[in-house]
């Protein structure tokens, strides 16, 4: 690079346009990434239909019979309140949105945060002191941490019913932040970023404008990952009494089944099982695209 | 002078472990205080009834350790979990320690063999995946494993319930409970648990496996033994298992402690099992704060301890990370 060119701020993304195209083609070329966004688009229309009270807006009404069968006034049947399962299950494609969604955006920017501050300031006590507490958030088993953190939070209303979402938060940060810290340490070594450092521009500015931009492809896989994570382990939760603590979710109807299966009631369970399997699969092949899309050292699978 | 070198290194690196194995320590056991004893709910009122004098609520909140000042209340909590004097369960009254010594052999008998079966499974699907890198079998592995990771833990645990332990299906096995006495009732106990374990971890592992042996299978030195004839079975097992047996047992290391918390955790409470899981579940559900403090805070300072062995292994076993 001569000096010329040099004291100009070089371009924003690592990328250039036409990669940036290429990721989406590839993307789409890719036919199991492409089935897995079109699931998850799927669902969030339905997730749409339901935030703008087109659906699933009587899951909480028990008008009907006790486990009454799949007919035309209830779909998929009823539960041992008389509740419509099949309303019950597509409100719960909203809370499972609005549990990911939550976790995977707050996650996302404190890895993003956290692992670049850490990578970008090196072998400081800031960058000890962040690899420290992820070593201590991964050391404290995440079901267990999410018990601690409902057990702390009985007594503080607002944050009680929101337990579960704060200690996915608390423990899925550290995987991104890992990455993107590995990221960062590599890019800070590179000529644009080192010569937008020689410019004199100031490391937040650098770090906002073009080291983070390209960790993007990190930060896009991982919140697929850790949407799926979230919606999965909220299942588990749940069942355990840590999870959503009233309304309605898959996990909670699938929580109910458990007494109803050895009745041989298996509305609940297939209703919630089913649209949980067709979700999660569209995370787990987007996240595999999205992997196999942009990172060029990845083998082809 | 010269052959010392190397040795002070190994040491400043081992003294450097044990450093920060002791700063994990310290922050996990007190993020365990922090969010259980300080910001915890007032254990005042579910040790003395309704009714009591100011002097008994004095004298329980001394007992807590309530008038203390924070630092040393942490430090006697860190006490309890090395001496492993963790007092008396609220909810039965009985010594922690007495309750975690009876429930852990239960869960490690109820987790071990699905794990075990589950790692086992999932490297040879791992190896046979790589050794087929991009063809059908590959194919066929890869998808298999991604759905399985797309069925959660507890679907697992219902459907396997529903067709083999209900007349709804084969009925072969017990619903629920744990009544073992000897090794048939004790295989008869642990068959269902034991195929959740593996249908859930499998797929993970074989994924995880396959990556590793592909990278492996792709160095100059197995390409060398492909060429002088080397058959695919001592290529996978003699030349890419044995080099890459480092990140193998790393992940079993550290996904231990994992599969045993949450493993027991579900299995236990889903099929009334009294291990430690279901002892854990007691304790949240009833907020039994004592149980609940040992088994976080313990868990917790076994998997810096275990994570701390695994590195002291390593350095044993291959000089290369010297």
């Amino acid at each position: 690079m001569t000096f010329a060119a040099a004291t100009r701020e070089p371009a924003q993304s690592l990328y250039q346009p036409d990669e940036v195209t290429s990721i989406w083609q590839q993307l789409l070329a890719d036919r199991s990434g492409l089935a897995g966004l079109i699931v998850i688009a799927l669902f969030a229309l339905v997730c749409l239909a339901v935030w703008l009270g087109l659906a699933g807006q009587d899951w909480a009404q028990a008008k009907g019979g006790r486990w009454e069968a799949a007919s035309q006034t209830y779909w998929w049947g009823t539960n041992v309140l008389g509740q419509d399962i099949f309303q019950r299950s597509v409100y719960s494609v909203t809370v499972a949105f609005e549990i990911g969604v939550l976790v995977a955006l707050s996650s996302g920017v404190i890895g993003a945060i956290a692992g670049a501050t850490a990578g970008w300031h090196k072998n400081s006590w800031l960058e000890q002191t962040i690899v420290l507490l992820m070593g201590i958030m991964d050391s404290i088993p995440f079901y267990l941490f999410v018990a601690a953190l409902a057990f702390a939070l009985q007594g503080y209303a607002p944050f009680k019913q929101l337990a579960m979402q704060l200690a996915m938060i608390a423990c899925f940060w550290t995987t991104t932040a890992r990455l993107v810290r590995a990221e960062v340490m590599r890019l800070r070594e590179q000529e644009f970023v080192q010569s937008a450092v020689l410019l004199g521009l100031p490391a937040w500015r650098v770090l906002l404008r073009h080291v983070l931009p390209n960790t993007s492809h990190i930060l896009l896989a991982q919140s697929a990952i850790v949407f799926a994570a979230a919606i999965k382990a909220e299942v588990v939760l749940s069942f355990l009494g840590l999870g959503v603590q009233d309304g309605v979710s898959w996990g909670l109807m699938l929580a109910e089944s458990t007494q109803e299966v050895l009745a041989g009631q298996f509305n609940n369970f297939w209703a919630a099982s089913l649209p949980l399997f067709a979700l999660l699969l569209g995370f787990n092949l987007l996240a595999d695209a999205l992997q196999s899309a942009m990172d060029p050292r990845q083998l082809p699978a | 002078m010269l052959g010392l070198a190397p040795d002070s290194a190994t040491h400043r690196k081992a003294l450097r472990n044990l450093l920060q194995a002791t700063l994990l320590i310290l922050g996990v056991t007190f993020i365990s205080f922090l969010l259980m004893v300080y910001f915890g709910p007032d254990q005042t009122y579910t040790l003395i009834g309704k009714n009591a004098t100011p002097q008994q609520i004095a004298e329980v909140r001394h007992q807590l350790g309530y008038d203390q000042p924070f630092f040393q209340r942490y430090g006697q909590f860190l006490a309890s979990l090395f001496t492993l004097d963790l007092g008396v369960s609220h909810s039965t009254g009985e010594q922690v320690r007495t309750i975690l010594a009876r429930s852990l052999p239960v869960s490690l008998a109820l987790v071990i063999p699905g794990f075990i079966l589950g790692n086992l499974i999932g490297l040879l699907l791992g190896m046979a995946a790589a050794w087929q890198s991009g063809r059908w079998l590959d194919r066929l592995i890869t998808t298999l494993s991604v759905s399985t990771m797309s069925i959660s833990f507890l679907i697992i645990v219902i459907a396997l319930q529903i067709v083999l332990c209900t007349p709804y299906g084969l009925n072969l096995f017990p619903a629920r409970g744990w009544n073992v006495s000897g090794l048939s009732s004790y295989l008869y106990y642990v068959a269902v648990p034991t195929l959740a374990l593996i249908l859930t971890n499998a797929g993970y592992s074989a994924r995880f496996y396959r990556a590793v042996f592909v990278q492996e299978a792709g160095r100059e030195h197995i390409r060398v033994a492909r060429a002088y004839g080397a058959s695919p079975f001592t290529l996978m097992t003699v030349h890419v298992l044995k080099n890459s047996l480092l990140a193998v047992l790393t992940r079993i290391m550290f996904s231990l402690p994992l599969v045993l918390v949450s493993g027991s955790l579900l299995l236990e409470t889903y099929f009334g099992i009294p291990g430690i899981g279901k002892v854990t579940f007691d304790a949240i559900t009833n907020g039994d704060q004592p149980l609940l403090l040992a088994v976080v805070g313990l868990t917790a300072v076994l998997f810096v301890l275990v994570s701390l062995l695994a590195d002291v292994a390593y350095r044993l076993a291959d000089p290369r990370i010297r």
